[in-house]
């Protein structure tokens, strides 16, 4: 027996009260969004219920809460993830807290990063999982940080954070965007050596190669269908091998949306306005390509080198579909990002999913964009009681027999 | 006329030059609605510059050709970069000319070493900073519009979004795999000097500018909306010989590729004086 799938709540904390002709009249969801939009009043509390419902994954038993990072936008309310973390740290009591991510070309001086997670660590006895990203697309706009030395930059920015983390303090850290004299976080974090490391990717080789190199684990940010993550995390197996490690499946981790109810019917019933809210809303400046101006990625982004842009020309068409270009029920269903059924549908899928991808940790969005509370505290309930535990047994056998030195793991 | 493309190597990196015509050498530093920065070629502008001067026009790092500098992220490096070009060149003495990013360029180049620089002028130049009056977002605008509408980078760029010039260096939809990349390229080379703050100013220049003491021109399109007439305005009263703005009616800020006879009414008896 292996240890099993781990399954985590995420929560994006979506902005709920825009205006139902919202797509009619505004051009995007992100950056430019005027926040006189912003509904002070029926606002009142609204932090609080989206770190409630994460409270509640945490005594369903999920294996964690995951937390982003995203800046003036109605997407995700969450400027400063390490704020609703230390919430978390104190609201919960065993599952991880995934903070994906700090993106620390952002944060000035990444020392400071390292002394958040240290903190975090402390206050939750050891349950945080750091998360480390350049950010990209919108940001890049709304922290200016786009600059061609952004990666060099970045890479730099995790080597300090992990020296603090790991290395005899004080010590001089000789960096040639971050040069520290003295470097020396008190405290220190909990787990030893250092907390996990997750690093989004787009599927970049460079990202994974550098993933791979330091012994973190991979988080694939696209949102992909069975086929294309399976064929990520080949090439991230690799990438492994090349580094003289190893893929397992808690190398890896994916991002997928869900809703679950008692029948399809009904899932998708229930689920209907907070998708499409999602879907038009908040995904609208970001990963919709037909409407708005996507800022996620592209010429106006330049921060990729000469030769991967022309690459990327070479390998796609122009104007493609997003997931937020989808139009009806079975377009989502295609895209394979949100699955919407009753309990045995929604398992049949993502049982199909792990089995075909191999991957270990999977990143749930069970709240989408204006969900009520009470049916997102639902899907969770279903989701936790009626499918976590068959994904489980399943992936201890099949990882078990996939990955033999992961045998008697648990 | 003879139209020269070459390339020459400073400090390990291929500088992608194009050249044209004869007599004083005169050096054009493009913008991104430009030579090098949209186009592969000279336009009808760039002719005219070259019918009674040696026209020397090199690539930006990174555009058409030139290889990218990964280390400069400073209009200081990008400095040093040209000291290595026009010395590579044997340019002693010439006359400086630049558009947009390439004014820029030029008028720090001219700031610091004024007694290499015959004349200097500059057409829609950024560089400054004018409190109110931004310099636009490129890089925003360089994203199309619903998958592919290229609308709103027409019109910060020229008059009117569907003016002819406009709609043929930047239509809708993907172009050739050679003019992406030409495009990519100058908004990387600009991205490493106008991406984050400043954004495509240096705030110290406007007080240096009394340096540049050679005989100097400033042509501007009425309507740029990307460098606001403003910044014209900054920099004829600023630089050191005194210098007159000259605005051209319906004209955007890639001016010269819009109306390139007015500017060449104003650039040749001043390059001939």
């Amino acid at each position: 027996m292996s240890k099993p799938v781990q399954l985590f709540c995420w929560h994006f904390m979506a902005y709920p009260y825009l205006p139902a002709d919202f797509d009619e009249h505004y051009d995007t969801g992100w950056i430019t969004v005027p926040n006189t939009l912003w509904d002070r009043e029926k606002s009142r509390g609204l932090l609080n219920e989206y770190i409630d419902q994460l409270a509640y994954a945490d005594t369903l038993g999920f294996d964690g809460m995951v937390l982003n990072e995203h800046h003036q936008n109605i997407y995700g309310l969450m400027p400063s993830p390490n704020i609703i973390a230390s919430a978390l740290t104190q609201k919960t009591k065993n599952g991880k807290i995934v903070v994906l991510a700090n993106l620390l070309p952002l944060h000035g001086n990444p020392l400071r990063v390292a002394e958040e997670y240290a903190m975090l660590d402390n206050m939750s006895d050891g349950r945080v999982i750091a998360g480390l990203a350049p950010g990209g697309g919108q940001e890049t706009f709304n922290y200016n940080t786009p600059a061609a030395i952004q990666r060099e930059q970045f890479w730099e920015a995790v080597d300090l954070i992990h020296q603090a983390w790991t290395r005899d303090g004080p010590f001089v850290f000789e960096g040639k965007h971050y040069p520290l004299r003295y470097v020396n976080p008190w405290p220190l974090p909990v787990q030893r050596p250092y907390p996990p490391v997750w690093i989004p990717g787009s599927q970049s080789r460079e990202t994974m190669r550098q993933v791979a190199r330091r012994g973190y684990c991979y988080f694939l940010s696209s949102r992909l269908h069975g086929g294309a993550i399976a064929k990520a995390r080949e090439e991230f197996a690799k990438v492994l091998e090349d580094a003289g490690s190893k893929y397992d499946p808690f190398r890896m981790g994916i991002l997928m949306s869900v809703y679950v109810s008692e029948t399809d019917e009904q899932a998708r019933v229930e689920s209907h306005e907070g998708i499409w809210y999602f879907l038009k809303n908040c995904l609208k400046g970001h990963l919709r390509n037909f409407h708005g101006r996507s800022l996620t990625f592209g010429p106006g982004i330049p921060n990729m080198e000469l030769a991967d842009y022309r690459r990327v020309l070479e390998n796609t068409k122009p104007g493609r579909a997003m997931l937020g270009d989808v139009d009806d029920w079975d377009a989502l269903q295609k895209a394979q990002s949100i699955l919407v059924g009753s309990p045995e549908t929604v398992y049949r899928q993502i049982s199909d999913l792990v089995r075909e991808t191999q991957v270990g940790n999977l990143l749930i969005q069970f709240h989408l964009g204006n969900m009520r509370d009470d049916l997102a505290r639902k899907s969770m309930r279903l989701f936790a009681t009626q499918i976590a535990p068959r994904l489980r047994d399943d992936s201890r056998i099949a990882f078990a027999g996939h990955f033999p030195e992961l045998a008697g793991t648990i | 006329m003879d139209v020269m493309k070459r390339e020459i190597a400073v400090r390990g990196r291929t500088v992608a030059l194009i050249e044209a015509g004869r007599g004083t050498p005169l050096v054009y530093l493009h913008g991104f609605a430009d030579v090098h920065g949209v186009a592969g070629d000279l336009a009808p502008f760039h002719h005219g510059l070259a019918q009674r001067n040696r026209l020397i026009a090199p690539a930006h790092p990174g555009c058409n050709g030139s290889s990218e500098f990964l280390q400069g992220n400073r209009i200081e490096d990008f400095l040093f970069h040209y000291c290595e070009v026009f010395d590579a060149l044997g340019l002693e003495r010439f006359a400086l000319a630049g558009h947009c990013t390439g004014g820029w360029i030029a008028a720090e180049y001219a700031v610091r070493h004024p007694e290499r620089v015959a004349r200097l002028a500059l057409i829609g130049a950024a560089g400054l900073f004018v409190l109110g009056e931004h310099i636009g977002d490129i890089f925003l605008h360089s994203q199309p519009d619903h998958g592919t509408s290229l609308a709103s980078l027409r019109r910060m760029l020229f008059a009117s979004e569907d003016a002819p010039q406009a709609m043929r260096y930047y239509p809708d939809g993907r172009g050739t795999l050679e003019e992406e990349m030409r495009r990519y390229g100058m908004l990387r080379f600009g991205s490493a000097i106008g991406f984050k703050p400043p954004y495509f100013y240096n705030r110290s220049l406007v007080d240096r500018l009394y340096r540049a003491n050679m005989p100097s021109l400033v042509v501007w399109g009425a309507d740029d909306r990307m460098v606001p007439v403003a910044h014209g305005k900054a920099y004829a009263e600023r630089l050191g010989n005194g210098s007159t703005l000259r605005v051209i009616a319906g004209a955007g800020h890639a001016v010269h590729l819009e109306q390139p006879d007015a500017v060449l009414a104003q650039m040749k008896p001043f390059l001939d004086a």
